[in-house]
């Protein structure tokens, strides 16, 4: 079985089928969807300028991040499981379609970004918790800045392109 | 009378331009978006703090003081970027009931905001001064994320009404 052929079986389950079908289903989770990822985004990014040096200067960067990433987290589950059932209704054409894999492609460097800041870069943060980023930490910041605006620029484009 | 103002909107040649251009819109959109982002979570920062739903961190008047001009700023970008869309689509936004309840909710939470921000900027201690005032900056919290939520939901719904 292709994955092409995986994506017409799951747009033709029942669940999927409703979505598809339905005049409000698809926009009532649109509309989650894009709640979720404005708070996934802005908590993003409020934490990224403050590894930039430019934002919440007066916050320590591990006191700024335990109190932001839970909620990060968890409108991030959130946000991927609206945007999954939202896939579900038109997977096939989702899956072909160009915006949404470099959206998918730009979601998997964010979280290999975050990944090797938390785990390499950030060991010694407590030498910079407070005091001026250093480069590792701005890096980091302006990567997942950059690729977080390409995630919402193309899943507007996707609405544009089927 | 508005739909003739559509009407004569969209045949301007900014409009036109506009609406020529395919790439205009969503990138419009998604400086709309971005912006849109970055007010919720300024305002859910400082409406959880009111609502004592966060307690750690800066107290409420430097997250104010903080986050409020931003928050401004942030809204200038959203009525540029809103006007751009509106010119390029008028009948889409202006004649749509989705729009309008937007808008409406949009100039309750400026309000809002002004209230909540200048009182805070006079007293630090304003909205905690009286339990009354508590109750008052609460209600002003919990309407503020109401219509974040409600803004956004109408925000998308315009596509659909």
């Amino acid at each position: 079985m292709s994955v092409i052929d995986l994506m017409h079986a799951l747009e033709h389950q029942p669940f999927a089928v409703a979505i598809a079908e339905s005049t409000w289903l698809f926009p009532f989770f649109e509309t989650l969807h894009v709640l979720f990822l404005t708070i996934v985004v802005g908590s993003v990014a409020m934490m990224d300028l403050r590894l930039l040096g430019i934002g919440s200067r007066d916050r320590r960067i591990t006191e700024l991040t335990r109190s932001v990433l839970p909620w990060t987290w968890t409108a991030f589950v959130f946000a991927l499981s609206f945007g999954a059932l939202l896939f579900s209704s038109k997977a096939a054409t989702y899956y072909e379609n160009i915006p949404f894999r470099v959206k998918m492609v730009c979601l998997l460097f964010a979280a290999v970004n975050m990944l090797v800041f938390h785990f390499v870069s950030e060991r010694d943060v407590g030498a910079w918790d407070s005091g001026r980023p250093p480069l590792k930490a701005k890096v980091a910041g302006a990567i997942s800045l950059g690729l977080w605006v390409v995630i919402v620029a193309t899943g507007r484009w996707i609405g544009f392109t089927t | 009378m508005m739909q003739k103002f559509c009407d004569w909107l969209s045949g301007t040649w900014l409009s036109q331009l506009f609406a020529n251009a395919g790439w205009f819109v969503p990138t419009v959109q998604t400086i709309h978006i971005l912006s849109i982002a970055a007010v919720i979570i300024m305002l859910s920062m400082m409406n959880f703090r009111m609502l004592r739903i966060t307690r750690s961190g800066p107290p409420l008047q430097n997250l104010a003081g903080g986050y409020v001009p931003w928050v401004w700023r942030a809204l200038v970008i959203l009525l540029v970027s809103g006007i751009l869309l509106t010119i390029t689509e008028p009948t889409r936004e202006l004649m749509n009931n989705a729009f309008r309840l937007k808008m409406l909710m949009v100039i309750v939470l400026i309000v809002l905001t002004a209230i909540f921000s200048s009182a805070l900027r006079r007293d630090p201690e304003y909205w905690s001064a009286t339990p009354g005032r508590r109750v008052l900056g609460s209600a002003i919290a919990l309407g503020s994320l109401v219509l974040c939520v409600s803004i956004v939901a109408a925000g998308r719904l315009i596509a659909y009404v």
